[in-house]
């Protein structure tokens, strides 16, 4: 009896597992155009989910100073999507507007180019 | 299985009515909010992109970080916890199967107060706090007059005499 229940116990845990959302590496490569910003001291990416955050930069390396950076971010997630906004000296773009929602490319890779504080891509 | 449908009625109708508004309320954000946005359900948000009866992703990962038992099954915890949010919820919110779904709640609620929570303070627990309240209650009196329970046990008395 207590085989049967063991058997069933692990079935059962079995079946479930295999009911969790499908999740996928998904990386997205930001490059931002900030040539327009003057007195540029930091530039950042913040948005939903790890390794964003909402309360912290996530730090963009110049590509060519005070006008060009970018930064990787990898993700194992089940969205098709992620939600962000850039920052440049602590100051998030697009106040008062949506966030910018950045479709993950079915090959696993995504190129987003943007320019800060437009909606235009 | 007619004593877990029958629900314990108060003397008066209006005393029934008052326990079963904070059943329907408890029931109601539980299946549309809180569950849905883990379990896969026909509301479930679409950006949420889940399947029906699929827990999300980041869930298992969140309950194996419980350690113990949690950590040796979380896929099996997680769409426990997920399913008891929304599907139990949901007959929470109807009044079927009353006991069974708000003994699953409070479950589900115990781990998120204690395992999930606690180190958070107390605002953070709060609102797991308030569906265990709840479904402590109905556990024991089941779905009042105003349930699909009362219903199903009138039936069922009716046709055992």
């Amino acid at each position: 009896m207590k085989i049967y229940k063991m058997l069933i116990i692990s079935l059962m845990a079995a079946v479930l597992a295999s009911c969790v959302q499908k999740s996928y590496e998904r990386t997205v490569i930001f490059t931002l155009d900030v040539s327009k910003v003057k007195n540029i001291k930091a530039v950042g990416l913040r948005g939903e989910g790890k390794p964003l955050s909402w309360e912290n930069d996530l730090a963009m390396k110049a590509i060519k100073k005070d006008s060009l950076y970018t930064v990787s971010v990898t993700a194992v997630t089940g969205y098709k999507f992620v939600d962000v906004k850039f920052v440049v000296n602590g100051e998030f773009e697009l106040q008062n507007k949506s966030n910018r929602r950045v479709f993950f490319n079915e090959n696993g890779i995504t190129n987003y180019d943007a320019v800060f504080n437009s909606e235009k891509k | 299985m007619k004593k877990l449908l029958q629900p314990i009625m108060m003397p008066h109708w209006l005393q029934d009515f008052l326990f079963t508004i904070p059943r329907v309320v408890c029931g109601y954000l539980l299946t549309t909010d809180f569950g849905a946005a883990k379990f896969g359900l026909p509301w479930s948000p679409s950006d949420n992109n889940l399947g029906f009866f699929e827990v999300a992703f980041w869930f298992p990962n969140d309950v194996a970080a419980y350690g113990g038992i949690f950590a040796l099954f979380p896929a099996f915890f997680a769409w426990m916890g997920a399913f008891s949010e929304a599907v139990g919820g949901l007959f929470l919110l109807f009044g079927f199967q009353t006991r069974i779904a708000s003994f699953l709640i409070l479950c589900t609620m115990l781990v998120a107060v204690f395992m999930q929570q606690f180190s958070n303070g107390l605002w953070n627990m709060l609102p797991a706090l308030g569906f265990l309240w709840v479904s402590l209650f109905t556990t024991v009196l089941g779905s009042s007059r105003f349930g699909i329970d009362f219903l199903l046990s009138k039936k069922y008395y009716n046709e055992n005499i």
